[in-house]
Parts: structure tokens; C-alpha cells; sequence
């Protein structure tokens, strides 16, 4: 692992971190309302008479408690979310290929970058109509997750990246095109080059581009690029279809 | 002078879950009224319509950072104390906004309850402290200018 990819890994973990803490939080404060809701409710029947002012204590604790519950149900859900997003992007499946849909393994990916983005990139989803596809899951994951961080890290300040999804001549098609600085005519052959950055080491990503080009050539695959610089950059990765008669599981 | 009962608390964070966890808590332990809002610009709206005791804003919310919102706030309502809530990614950047925008607090997630109480209650009593003070900076401006009334009176007899 080289130092540019330990630097974003840890940049992913924080976010990670991050994401976690927002229902993390909510939960471990709802735990101390609750608590606090029971106790008092212990203490108003400690003494064996209810009175009027006291039944409607009560009411509005139980109204508390349902909502606290409710809110628990919701946080636990975007940690169970998160956990998934992570086993889908980092699984040890290296050696076996699956019929998965794309869209849920980028979507994935979204959630695992949305600390990344949330402030100031704009997210447009424009997914087309995709059948399974046949390949590796976690590594195809770990295509999508370096170019939309190579994206966010092209845009500086507020910008927008659009996700297009599309089905065509027996491939799978997706675009990741960013509102970012773009990459000069002369630096664009190299993109794909080992060890190639326009960014200093702070930055660095992931995988690489080469790295990512090994594993969608390996699929039968191609990843093109197009680039203006000032207005953006746009990848396209193609997979071929076919070999998928089954339900896709999950990328 | 705001009594403490009627003290109002604005809270502001993307996040719904954030916001009822807040406001559970503040309503089970504290008389404040609880304000909530997940839209940043519509919490600023609100603000305009009615006087606010302590605001408390998430970091990191997609219209509006909370350290442009909290700045946004004190040019409206100069009395009310702003915490800022803020998450484990961005500590170092939020400690820098707390500095440049003089913000009275910070609260990191996940947070204590206990410390949050004693925060809010702190900031209710410096924003009475505020108009108390303002309320009595007036009252000095005024005796001021009738004095100096009084002053131009006598002038004007004397001459």
C-alpha cells in the first residue's frame, strides 16, 4: 500500500467515523432519556396515588419514549446501512465473480462518500435502465468509489457530479462527470499510467487509475475519459452483459 | 428581561434523528421551548419572527455550513448564544470558525447530555444578561438625552 492510498484510506475511515457518530449520538442520548422518562415514572407511582397532574406527566413521558424508540429504529438503520456499504466495498471476494446491479453497489459507495461530498457536492443520479451484471463485486465497487473521489477531489468549492447509468451495444455503462478543473491535453494520455498524479500526496486516492483500468480490462471491460479543462472530466466504464439469467444480489 | 420559563431554544441539523434526540431531552429536563429545524435558510426565517436564547447548529449540513448560519444568526439576533455541534471529522476546522466567529461553545458528537444541559442553561442566562444589558445601555442613552435636554433648556433661559 503506498502512502497515497493509506492517505485516502484514512480519509474514508474518518468519514466513516463521522457518519457513524450522527446515530451513534442520537442513540446514546435517547438511551439517557429514557432513563431519565422511566425513573420519573417510577417516582410519580412510588407513592401508590396517581393524581390528575400526574396521569398527564405520564402521557407526555410515553409520548417521549415512543419518539425516542422510533428515532433509535431510524439510527440503527443507517449504521446497519453503513456496515453493508462497507462489506460491499471492501469484500474479500477477490476470486469470485456475481450477477449484481450496479446502481446499489454505487449507491453504496455514495453513502460511504457522503461525508466527502455532503457540504458541497451536488450528487445527480441519472440511472438508466440496467441489467445484471456479471463480475467482481467488491473490486468493481472499488472502481466507482476512485473516480468519484478523484472527481470530488477535481472540484474545488461547490460543484456537481452526475452518476448516468445506461445500457449499450451488450455493455453496461457508467459515467462519472465531474464540474471539476479537468486534466490538460498533455496529462491525459497518462491518466492511466502507474504512479500518474496531477495532485500533490495529500490527496491521494485510492487505487489509481491504473489500477482501476487492470481490474475492468480484466472483466472484458473498457474505462474511457474526456476531459475540458476549466469545465470537467467524465469517465466511462463499460462491463459486458450476459451470463446473468438469475436475480442479481446485492454489489 | 426573558423569564427563564419562556427562554426559547432553536435547533438546527440536517439530521432528524440529531434534532429529536435534542429536543427529546431538552423538553424532558428543561422549561424552554424547543424549535427544530432541518433547513438551515428556514431556521433563518424563523429567527427574523421571533427572539431566540440559544441556538445550537450542526457543522455540517448541505445548504448552509453551521458556522455561516450561527454569523447569519448574531446579525439578526445579537443577544442569542450560538453553539455549534459539531462531528469527529471536523473538529480542527470547527475549532477555527469558533475563533472567527466567536461562537460560545462547541458540543462534539455524540454528546453528554448532562454537559448540554448545563450548556443551554449558561447560554439562556448570558442571552438575559445581553438584554438586560442593552435594556439598561438604553435607559442610559435615554437619561443622556434628557439630560442633555435639560442642559439646552437651561442655556437657552440663562441666555
Amino acid at each position: 500500500m503506498s502512502d497515497q492510498d493509506r492517505g485516502s484510506l484514512q480519509q474514508l475511515m474518518a468519514g466513516l467515523a463521522h457518519e457513524l457518530n450522527t446515530p451513534l449520538g442520537a442513540i446514546q442520548s435517547n438511551r439517557d432519556v429514557l432513563n431519565r422518562a422511566v425513573a420519573r415514572i417510577s417516582d410519580i407511582l412510588a407513592d401508590g396515588v396517581v393524581d390528575d397532574e400526574e396521569i398527564e406527566h405520564v402521557r407526555s413521558l410515553a409520548q417521549t419514549i415512543s419518539e425516542v424508540i422510533e428515532i433509535d429504529q431510524v439510527a440503527v438503520d443507517v449504521i446497519a446501512q453503513l456496515v453493508a456499504s462497507v462489506r460491499n466495498c471492501w469484500r474479500p471476494d477477490e476470486h469470485e465473480k456475481r450477477c449484481v446491479d450496479l446502481h446499489r453497489g454505487i449507491d453504496s459507495t455514495l453513502l460511504l462518500l457522503r461525508h466527502e461530498l455532503k457540504n458541497r457536492i451536488k450528487v445527480e443520479k441519472e440511472y438508466g435502465k440496467l441489467p445484471p451484471v456479471f463480475c467482481y463485486p467488491g473490486q468493481t465497487n472499488q472502481v466507482f468509489m476512485n473516480l468519484l473521489l478523484n472527481a470530488s477531489q477535481a472540484i474545488e468549492g461547490e460543484g456537481k457530479i452526475t452518476i448516468r447509468t445506461y445500457e449499450k451495444d451488450g455493455h453496461a455503462a457508467v459515467e462519472i462527470s465531474d464540474t471539476g478543473s479537468g486534466i490538460e491535453s498533455d496529462s491525459i494520455d497518462r491518466i492511466f499510467d502507474s504512479g500518474f498524479t496531477t495532485k500533490g500526496t495529500r490527496s491521494g486516492m485510492g487505487l489509481g487509475l491504473r489500477i482501476c483500468r487492470e481490474i475492468i480490462e480484466r472483466q472484458g471491460g473498457a474505462i474511457e475519459v474526456e476531459s475540458t479543462v476549466g469545465k470537467g472530466s467524465s469517465f466511462r466504464v463499460t462491463l459486458p452483459l450476459g451470463g446473468c439469467e438469475e436475480v442479481a444480489g446485492d454489489l | 428581561m426573558t423569564e427563564e420559563s419562556e427562554a426559547r431554544i432553536l435547533l438546527v441539523d440536517d439530521e432528524e434523528m440529531v434534532l429529536t434526540a435534542l429536543r427529546s431531552f431538552l423538553q424532558l429536563e428543561t422549561p424552554y421551548e424547543v424549535v427544530t429545524h432541518t433547513s438551515p435558510l428556514d431556521a433563518l426565517e424563523s429567527v427574523n419572527g421571533q427572539p431566540i436564547d440559544v441556538v445550537i447548529a450542526d457543522f455540517m449540513m448541505p445548504e448552509m455550513d453551521g458556522v455561516t448560519f450561527l454569523k447569519e444568526v448574531r446579525d439578526r439576533r445579537p443577544e442569542a448564544t450560538r453553539i455549534l455541534l459539531t462531528g469527529y471529522a471536523d473538529k480542527e476546522n470547527a475549532i477555527r470558525a469558533i475563533n472567527e466567529a466567536g461562537l460560545y461553545y462547541y458540543l462534539e458528537k455524540p454528546w453528554d447530555n448532562e454537559k448540554l444541559q448545563v450548556i443551554v442553561r449558561n447560554g439562556v442566562e448570558r442571552a438575559a444578561l445581553f438584554r438586560e444589558l442593552d435594556a439598561r445601555a438604553s435607559e442610559l442613552e435615554s437619561a443622556h438625552d434628557d439630560l442633555d435636554g435639560i442642559r439646552k433648556r437651561l442655556i437657552k433661559a440663562l441666555l
